[in-house]
């Protein structure tokens, strides 16, 4: 099925392609390093900051409970971020792309 | 001409099948959903008056409860560990507290009878369907990303976080929800790096991808060979802690409820193939969730819908304070302005070494990304597109699904109480049942049997939604890499491929149910362990390398996936997570010291610390002096997860290996794996849109 072959090192070169692709690279790697260091700072703080997360805020429901809380919406808001990005910009310029090729 | 015909036929034919799929799909999600809302309303009704005579009891009771520690740690792999010590140390059990959970057999049954006949029925369905390879192993790429998004979730969420978790917030507080946030974070890095790119480069496996641009055989061989590893090392731990949830639930014997299930498993998959695992993996998803989203709201509704009335309550709670400071912090007298109830609101209780939390974070954020199952699953979407919609509807339900799992733990601690969940259960892993128990209507009461009776029928669907996707990955891995592409160089027709998969799925199940039934009394806590250090040591940088490193080459993937799985398992071995005979020896030893010193004092044992100190007296006699699996007699490696110091071993030796023999092969070859990476050209139906 849909056996065609393609000039791949000529793709490579196309600026499209190269503007998609450092698109792609920086927006990926940002938000999952980003995300990363976020994530991580939970076990750290909890395990040499303590006090931290003892803190109140609300009633009895102190930092460490909302920050754990946050964790989650961190991912949410991640995952919708990066759907519009992807619906509306990389789909777009992968498809201009795909019918210059074609 | 004659071929361009032919692949324009093809086209059709396979847009037609795909059209009529989607028809009869939907017809099944609406059967399926009006099902599931009987179910619902019908449990919702007899919950509706919760009841309010608890066992009240402030004595710590930790009776030698049947530990359901391989369940607990199928995901948590500390879970047992930390186990809080038994009996002895509290005050001699004068309390009315049940000792076990019991489940109305006949009501507990016949849901299970439901949900095997509901997925059977899928299976007929599906085995029509499955005709050639990529049928079998991709459901031919036709799967939309909401259904693949409910099947990853079905694939991933296990009864340990549905019943483990809980039960670990209901004991420790705010540390069980902190251990919920690794399961859930783990689809970010797969939803940014990994979901789209493996549809694009993949075909069916993990050897698919690795072996791009390598030297196929040698690379495909090292890539079964560590799926089948990861993959049999999870379906271990899964059929041992199904074994030992049935027979606790419904004393249906641990051999039984093992081949069982195992049975279950082989049929859904020889018969099946992807189809039909997708559904049952969608089915559970679907049960799951409405089961979590009942607990939870019936929670909230006991607790008025005020969150902070409610964790004021728990704070507050007797029963709550009483066990943080005897059974968590073992302060016999309490100490004078010390908050016990804000306690366990605070970190501590039960994750205590930080640097153990870091390495067992590592495996979370990598070792789902590299689980050989969890891949496959983004082989069965038609584009990249859908492979991302995917990804972030199952991100979605697991967020929802861990965020509830948090209500629904804390609940267990205020209206069941700690004591009660640990007399139960020491590593509390039937809160949750528990939970559904006493929201119902309590036990005995029809409300409560039907509720629980529903939350059992949950954890069995979600035990075997979780071992067919591992059966299916492990045999795609001997089957396409060893056998079609290995043995037969790629030559063999649809027919015989399909034939292997099947066979092979029969014997990778057949395998299974033997080492289940063997592991019995094993230790499977490790085995959990290991899999995602695997995953997240060896096939993770490969993965990612390949997909991203120019240089990257035969030797790189062979040299991350072998030293990363070396590594994660010599670690594993000389971990705590292992059992040490010595250990035992030498805590029984001091149990014997403290009753014997009681009874020198004069005090006369009650009938339970005298059984205590002979089965001490035994323990001491068989482990004294014996050694773990590896003949050590305490651990060498101090923390329980490998992962941050085996992920930068297999990211070194993927360097070292690709940089020691360099191949222009593989970087010519680059550009064409980015490219197809990228824009998802060179797949036929990628490019379709």
């Amino acid at each position: 099925m849909g056996a065609r072959t393609y000039n791949w090192s000529e793709i490579a070169q196309n600026p499209k392609y190269l503007e998609l692709k450092r698109k792609k690279r920086v927006f990926l790697f940002g938000w999952w390093i980003a995300a990363s260091v976020y994530y991580f700072s939970l076990p750290l703080l909890s395990g040499y900051f303590p006090a931290m997360f003892r803190i109140k805020l609300i009633g009895v429901i102190n930092f460490g409970y909302l920050f754990i809380l946050s964790q989650f919406l961190v991912a949410i808001f991640i995952a919708m971020y990066y759907t519009k990005v992807a619906n509306s910009d990389f789909d777009r310029l992968t498809d201009e792309l795909v019918r210059e090729i074609r | 001409m004659f071929t361009n015909i032919l692949a324009l036929k093809n086209r059709i034919s396979a847009l037609t099948k795909l059209f009529s799929a989607r028809k009869t799909q939907k017809v099944t999600s609406n059967l399926l959903t009006a099902l599931m809302l009987a179910l619902l309303l019908a449990t919702a009704g007899f919950a509706a008056e919760p009841s309010k005579s608890m066992p009240q009891a402030s004595v710590a009771a930790l009776s030698a409860a049947p530990a359901l520690q391989a369940q607990a740690t199928a995901q948590s792999q500390t879970a047992a560990v930390a186990v809080p010590t038994p009996a002895a140390s509290s005050p001699a059990a004068a309390s009315g507290l049940p000792t076990r959970i019991k489940p109305n057999r006949a009501i507990t049954i016949s849901m299970f009878l439901t949900i095997i006949g509901i997925t059977l029925c899928v299976v007929i369905w599906a085995a029509r369907q499955t005709k050639s390879a990529s049928d079998f192993y991709t459901a031919g790429g036709g799967i939309t990303g909401l259904q693949n998004g409910w099947a990853i979730a079905g694939d991933y969420m296990s009864a340990a976080s549905f019943l483990g978790m809980s039960g670990l917030i209901s004991l420790y507080g705010i540390d069980g929800f902190m251990y919920a946030v690794g399961p859930m974070f783990s689809f970010i890095a797969i939803l940014l790096v990994i979901a789209e790119p493996c549809r694009n480069a993949g075909k069916y496996t993990l050897g698919d991808i690795l072996s791009f641009r390598t030297s196929p055989k040698p690379v495909r061989a090292v890539a079964a060979l560590s799926t089948v590893t990861v993959s049999l090392f999870y379906l271990i731990a899964q059929m041992v802690g199904a074994g030992k949830l049935m027979q606790v639930l419904l004393d249906i014997p641990y051999r039984v409820s093992v081949i069982g299930v195992g049975i279950l498993m082989v049929g859904y998959v020889v018969f099946g193939g992807m189809k039909a695992t997708t559904w049952v993996q969608i089915i559970k998803a679907g049960l799951l969730m409405s089961g979590t989203v009942l607990l939870a709201f019936l929670v909230l509704l006991k607790s008025g819908f005020n969150p902070v009335a409610f964790f004021t309550d728990i704070v507050g709670n007797q029963l709550v304070q009483d066990h943080v400071r005897i059974n968590v912090l073992k302060d016999a007298l309490p100490k004078q302005g010390f908050d016990y109830g804000q306690r366990f609101m605070e970190p501590g209780l039960f994750l205590k070494n930080p640097l153990d939390q870091i390495s067992l974070g590592i495996a979370w954020a990598l070792g789902a990304a590299g689980l050989p199952h969890i891949l496959m699953r983004f082989f069965t979407v038609p584009s990249a597109k859908e492979a991302r919609k995917s990804i972030v509807i199952a991100l979605f339900i697991n967020s929802t699904f861990f965020f509830l799992i948090n209500i629904i733990g804390f609940g267990a601690a205020l209206y069941l109480s700690p004591q009660l969940i640990s007399s139960v259960d020491k590593g509390g892993n039937m809160a949750t049942l528990l939970l559904a128990q006493l929201l119902g209507g309590g036990a005995g009461s029809l409300g409560g049997d039907m509720f629980l009776a529903f939350i059992c029928a949950v954890a069995f669907a979600t035990i075997l939604a979780v071992v067919s996707g591992l059966v299916l990955a492990a045999s795609a891995a001997i089957a396409h890499d060893v056998y079609v592409n290995i043995i037969m160089d790629g030559k063999a027709d649809q027919h015989t491929q399909v034939k292997v998969a099947r066979i092979t799925s029969l014997f990778v199940g057949l395998a299974a149910i033997a080492m289940g039934l063997a592991a019995e009394k094993e230790n499977v806590v490790a085995l959990v362990a290991l899999a995602f250090a695997v995953a997240a040591s060896g096939n993770f940088p490969a993965v990612m390398l390949s997909l991203f490193w120019k240089r990257f080459n035969t030797a790189g993937v062979i040299s991350a996936l072998l030293v990363g799985t070396i590594s994660a398992l010599g670690l594993v071995v000389i971990s705590p997570v292992m059992t040490y005979p010595q250990k035992i020896a030498d805590d029984s030893k001091k149990m014997i010291v403290t009753l014997e010193k009681k009874q020198a004092e004069g005090v006369v044992l009650a009938d339970k610390d005298l059984k205590l100190l002979d089965k001490s007296r035994k323990d001491f006699e068989k482990n004294n002096g014996g050694t773990s699996m590896v003949g050590l007699k305490a651990a060498i490696f101090p923390l329980k997860n490998p992962g941050i110091v085996s992920v930068p071993l297999g990211l070194i030796a993927a360097v070292m290996g690709t940089l020691l023999f360099r191949n222009r092969r593989a970087e010519e070859m680059f550009d064409e794996i980015e490219v197809r990476q990228i824009t998802g050209l060179g797949i036929s139906s990628a490019s379709d849109h």
